[in-house]
């Protein structure tokens, strides 16, 4: 037994021994009180003393490269994991949110009619085809885009504009394509649709809210640049690019094209019922598994949905 | 597609300080997505035209011994003493005084280049040196077919001449995204990019042949006094005039407008359609445009095609008189009757479909229109008279057409863009006149009168919808630059005060800056603009050709409103935050489609679900009707992989058709939360018990789930004798429990699997209980552990309750944690129930006699439900 464990026991037995006070008849409680404080003292000062020698001697290192100690189990620690797509996509909306947009759910199965013709798109119309759209027997379709909700939160938040304010939405959503799985392509991805409407919405504040996005979403300043585009739903129509981040090894030359965008079409404004000749607003859409594919250097698509846990155990 | 530079260099003058590299980067931003920029420079490096001087066949070979003469460049290789260098080469055509071209040693077969780059060097053949090769069209990377060396025609080249300057090979090939210009008609052919090339550079774009007579009737037409234009009219003036009857007979029908806009064609005799024994030059520009020649009409018809984007089909006239059956040959345009048949020109025979367009010679099909001609009317070598038509027809139709029969030709690539009417008879007769015929020849065509569109667009709108500041004068001049015409410039101060500027009046000076910047513009856009219609596309052809990356960014204003996030996306977060930061479960993403045998396997009904009819395959048929399912099917695959005691969980959507559509009659989603544990039904009780109750703060309930409940057979996957329902007051909105040995053996699993599913869009409806108020007693608890003794079917839930009830009647904070359940033998008639109890008083220090009280009031009441604490 070390000292220290010592003088713990004799204060301890001391400590006990105050009880005994209550047996002794008053005259006497005096000097016994005072007899057991002196030595409690005495004993308290050696236990001051015997501490502080313990703590002076060396004590042998252990092994801190060991998983545990000798003859201990190996801790463990259970963890869970959040699929990286849905960090990601939290997170995109998280910085929209802070921007003002309000945040809106999408649907996995839609109709013709959001998918294409409140979008401005002809009947039967050639660009139609570009979307590889997946149908089912009664003819719904699960969207190729979240474009097909822009028309809903255009109709949603119209109210908001009647009320003199403005039209902020994003709509995160799991869109499907019809087409071969490979490295690069996904049938089953996700995108994120913005949707903005005001009396002086310009292609200019498009752009200047796209830039502020990925200058917070990457954490740095980042140079844009366009490329013309075509969608029925937007004109003008643009793809957006940006500068290689510096975080996923961009030096200042790389270009990243990300989302496609454009000023709402007058006629996707009207029939959301809203007066083309009084408000304008701007678009885009853009897929969150690009973003997780560049973030983490990942070269096939195909992990995603691939539910196995030695994928997401690296998140 | 393929765009070449050079061919755009020759309609638009470019720059000097502009370097091909910045013009493709103005490209890209300005008119369309470049892909990849091919430079065909390098590819032709040491290729040069070289005469055969002499040529002696090597005896019991194909391969003759060549010396040949490439000038200058003969020092730099092996010489023969007569200064001639020698090649080896097994072509059949090779013959003295030819010129071919010659690949030196060292020089990479263009043919090869960016693959395998092939490089030829020295070697022996048959004993014989042969430098280099000779080289086949199909080397040179022009055709396909192996079929001869080439031969240069001695009028274009001489021996020592570099391949690239006799053929304009030191040219960069754009591959532009089709995509980006689906609406842009006039981009299918190179006179309209190198239009929207020059509008980028901001110069005025010269109209080149046939597209000039056009602009300039255009002009006429609308009042606007053409431009200085000495070039030729062509046959323009003289056959505009509509008509239907050639003077030879030949007669038009249109059945249909809306199937066939304009229908005009030509008949006359075919000079010579015999193939040059020469390399032309239109081969190997048809090579750079990803085409093959075939022989000089096609060839001719394709060059236009490529050119104005109007594609042109030639049919066998006398075969398409014999085809009709009758002296008086007429062209019938018509939609196909279902199940006609019609042989095309790959040989292949089609079986029409209502929504394809047929020409036809007397109602007898000749071709399917936009697509590919017929079989019956090909032409041949024989071939004497033509017709060569130029028409268009409807994109719907032929987008159809397109995915019906999958025809991909560069015709009807263009003709599902939607060309413009209006050119089809400029088009033709640009060919008559490349064709040398005379214009005697017999036109006939058959037109609806295109209306144009007047479109009004103010200096303030362009600028408003921009955010940028462009003056009147920049405005105009990029879009007239394009071949826009401003018809009217209407200075829109006050709407009392309007004041109409003509514009030939403007030209002459410049108007005072504030009518200017309140400026109306009428804008008449030039034919072959098909896609323009509102004011917005006005905007935005101003906005390119300016360039969008010259828009100053702003941000809008924003209210100061807090922004409203969806409740389920709310709800998704923190069930994800609970389930993997807190619970340790992993978060899985599976697809929205099964297949109906994982349906099956689970006990659901694939015809409950909504089906894909063109799925890629059967793993991917049936939307999924709850999402546990999904993730029992991951499960072995991870324990293969060596995982152990994993738990998965996926949030998603999942419907089914008895949920039924919502008030915009689509089907009505439901957000699910599916859970798959490879624990028992207690380990994932717990779990789920604590995400709902402790973290969600939901008061929920939940009950034995027995064979005949209704949520077995809504969740039948679970063993109902060890799975419970999840209940808010009498809804079930959710299940866990152990998986069915059936649902075991199908997935190939072995006990325990638990599973839970749990619908979020009910949960979401539930009240959230919070704590009211929260009481810490200052006063230290007491600890006492007890053990019930009570029959052993009697359920764990009624001595909990007793006690949690006993306590809460005592005044005390109280806490009860159960610690054991135990029974000796399964044959026992009692088990012992153990719990640890910890309980204090708000307002003071409970001293035995308190504790004594409580203790015995717990077992007192405990007798009551026949319970003895031992």
């Amino acid at each position: 037994m070390s000292d220290v464990e010592q003088l713990k026991n004799e204060l301890k037995k001391l400590n006990s021994e105050y009880i005994k006070i209550r047996e002794l008849p008053p005259e006497a409680r005096g000097d016994f009180g005072r007899e057991l404080n002196a030595k409690k003292q005495d004993i308290l000062q050696r236990l001051a003393k015997a501490e502080s020698a313990a703590e002076s001697v060396e004590i042998k290192p252990i092994d801190i490269s060991a998983p545990c100690a000798p003859n201990e189990p190996i801790p463990e620690l259970h963890l869970g994991t959040r699929h990286p797509l849905m960090t990601e996509l939290d997170k995109v909306i998280g910085i929209y949110a802070g921007m003002g947009f309000n945040v809106m759910e999408s649907n996995q199965l839609d109709d013709e009619f959001h998918m294409f013709e409140a979008l401005n798109f002809p009947q039967d119309h050639p660009a139609r085809d570009g979307y590889d759209t997946f149908r089912t027997a009664e003819g719904f379709i699960p969207p190729a885009h979240t474009s097909t909700m822009q028309h809903r939160a255009l109709k949603q938040y119209r109210k908001s504009l009647e009320q003199g304010g403005q039209i902020a939405v994003v709509i995160p959503g799991r869109v499907f394509r019809n087409e071969d799985v490979d490295a690069t392509h996904e049938h089953t991805f996700y995108q994120c649709e913005g949707v903005f409407v005001s009396r002086d919405a310009t292609m200019g504040q498009m752009f200047g809210v796209l830039k502020h996005f990925f200058e917070s979403y990457y954490g740095q300043a980042i140079r844009i640049k366009t490329q013309p585009g075509y969608f029925p739903f937007t004109e003008p129509s643009a793809e957006l690019l940006i500068e290689k981040p510096a975080s996923l090894g961009g030096k200042g030359d790389g270009w990243l094209e990300m989302l496609g965008c454009g000023m709402i079409h007058p006629n996707v404004l009207e029939a959301a019922g809203i007066d083309s000749t009084q408000y304008r607003g701007f678009a885009w859409g853009g897929g969150i598994d690009r973003l997780v594919l560049l973030k983490y250097h990942l070269n096939d698509v195909r992990y995603f949905e691939s539910g196995k846990l030695d994928f997401l155990e690296e998140f | 597609m393929k765009i070449s530079l050079n061919k755009i260099k020759q309609y638009v003058q470019i720059p000097e300080e502009v370097s091909d590299e910045e013009l493709i980067e103005l490209i890209g931003s300005r008119l369309v997505e470049v892909e990849e920029v091919i430079d065909w420079t390098p590819r032709y490096q040491g290729v040069y035209v070289a005469k055969v001087v002499n040529c002696e066949p090597i005896p019991d070979t194909h391969l003759s011994v060549c010396w040949i003469d490439a000038g200058v460049h003969n020092a730099r290789f092996n010489q023969l003493e007569n200064g001639l260098v020698q090649v080896v080469c097994g072509a059949p055509n090779v013959h003295a005084g030819m010129l071919a071209v010659w690949i030196t040693p060292g020089a990479i077969v263009p043919e090869t280049y960016g693959n395998e780059n092939f490089k030829l060097s020295v070697r022996k053949l048959r004993g014989f040196e042969s430098n280099g090769m000779l080289a086949g069209a199909d080397e040179l990377g022009f055709d396909n077919e192996h079929k001869a060396i080439a031969e240069i025609d001695p009028k274009d080249a001489k021996p020592g001449d570099a391949l690239s300057d006799v053929f304009d090979l030191n040219d960069k090939i754009l591959d532009v995204e089709n995509k980006s210009l689906t609406h842009r008609p006039d981009c299918f052919g190179l006179i309209g990019f190198a239009r929207e090339v020059a509008g980028i550079l901001g110069q005025k774009f010269i109209e080149p042949s046939p597209f000039d007579v056009v602009a300039d009737a255009e002009l006429a037409e609308t009042g606007n006094k053409p431009k200085e234009n000495t070039k030729s009219k062509g046959l323009f003036s003289k056959l505009k005039r509509s008509k239907s009857v050639a003077p030879s007979g030949l007669t038009v029908e249109i059945q249909d407008g809306e199937l066939c806009p304009e229908y005009t064609c030509a008949v006359f005799e075919l000079p010579n359609n015999q193939s040059s024994k020469y390399l032309t030059k239109e081969a190997v520009f048809l090579a750079k445009s990803g085409m093959r020649a075939i022989d000089p009409l096609v060839d001719l018809t394709n060059i236009i095609m490529l050119e104005t984007g109007q594609p042109l089909h030639a049919f066998d006239y006398d075969k398409l008189v014999i085809v009709g059956g009758t002296e008086q040959p007429k062209i019938i345009v018509r939609a196909a009757e279902p199940g006609e048949k019609l042989q095309l020109l790959d040989g292949k025979t089609i079986e029409c479909q209502t929504s394809d367009i047929l020409i036809t010679s007397n109602d007898v099909p000749i071709a399917l229109a936009g697509a590919m001609g017929g079989k019956n009317t090909e032409i041949d070598p024989s071939t004497q008279r033509v017709v060569l038509e130029s028409a268009t027809f409807s994109l719907y139709h032929l987008r159809k057409t397109q995915m019906a029969h999958g025809i991909f030709s560069e015709a009807i690539t263009r003709f599902t863009k939607g060309q413009p009417a209006a050119m089809t008879l400029s088009v033709l007769e640009e060919a008559l006149k490349r064709l040398a015929i005379e214009p005697s020849a017999e036109i006939v065509e058959v037109a609806q009168k295109p209306v144009r569109k007047r479109i009004t667009a103010s200096v303030r709108d362009i600028n408003q919808l921009l955010g940028t500041d462009y003056d009147l004068e920049t405005i105009l001049k990029t879009l007239q630059n394009v071949g826009f015409e401003i018809t009217k410039i209407t200075s829109a101060g006050t709407q009392s005060h309007s004041r109409v500027m003509e514009v030939q009046n403007r030209e002459n000076g410049a108007a005072d800056s504030d009518s200017a910047k309140n400026a109306s513009l009428e804008v008449l856009a030039p034919v072959w603009r098909t896609d323009i219609h509102v004011k917005q596309d006005i905007i935005e052809e101003v906005g390119r050709l300016l360039g969008y990356d010259n828009i100053v960014l702003t941000l809008p204003k924003r209210e100061f409103s807090e922004p409203v996030i969806d409740k389920m996306i709310e709800l998704k977060r923190e069930v994800r935050s609970s389930l993997s930061d807190k619970l340790a479960m992993h978060e899985l993403l599976t697809y929205s489609f099964v297949s109906s045998d994982l349906l099956r396997k689970v006990g659901q009904n694939p015809s409950e679900s909504y089906e894909i009819v063109n799925s890629i395959s059967p793993e991917l048929q049936c939307f999924r009707q709850q999402i546990a399912p999904s993730l029992i099917d991951k499960i072995r695959e991870n324990v293969k992989s060596g995982h152990r005691d994993f738990s998965l969980y996926e949030v998603n959507q999942v419907t089914h058709k008895a949920l039924g559509l919502t008030q915009e009659n689509v089907p009505l989603m439901h957000t699910d939360l599916g859970i798959v544990s490879l624990s028992d039904f207690y380990h994932l009780k717990l779990a789920i018990l604590t995400l709902l109750r402790q973290e969600l703060k939901v008061d929920l309930g939940y009950a034995q789930m027995t064979l005949k409940s209704a949520s077995a057979e809504r969740f039948p996957y679970f063993e109902p004798a060890h799975s419970a329902e999840i209940l808010v007051g009498d809804e079930v909105i959710g299940a866990f429990g152990e998986l069915k040995a059936s649902v075991l053996r199908a997935f190939k699993l072995t006990a325990p699997v638990s599973a839970c599913e749990i619908e979020l869009d009910s949960l979401l409806k539930c009240e959230r209980k919070m704590p009211t108020s929260l009481e810490l007693s200052k006063f230290p608890p007491v600890e006492r552990d007890l053990t019930f003794k009570v029959a052993a079917d009697s359920p764990f839930w009624r001595s909990l309750n007793l006690l949690e009830q006993t306590l809460a009647n005592q005044d005390v904070i109280y806490q009860v944690t159960p610690l054991s359940v135990y029974q000796a033998k399964p044959e026992d008639t009692t088990k012992n129930l153990s719990f640890h109890i910890r309980f204090s008083n708000p307002t003071k220090t409970l001293d035995s006699q308190d504790i004594s009280v409580i203790m015995k009031r717990i077992a007192a009441e405990a007798a009551t439900i026949g319970a003895e604490i031992v």
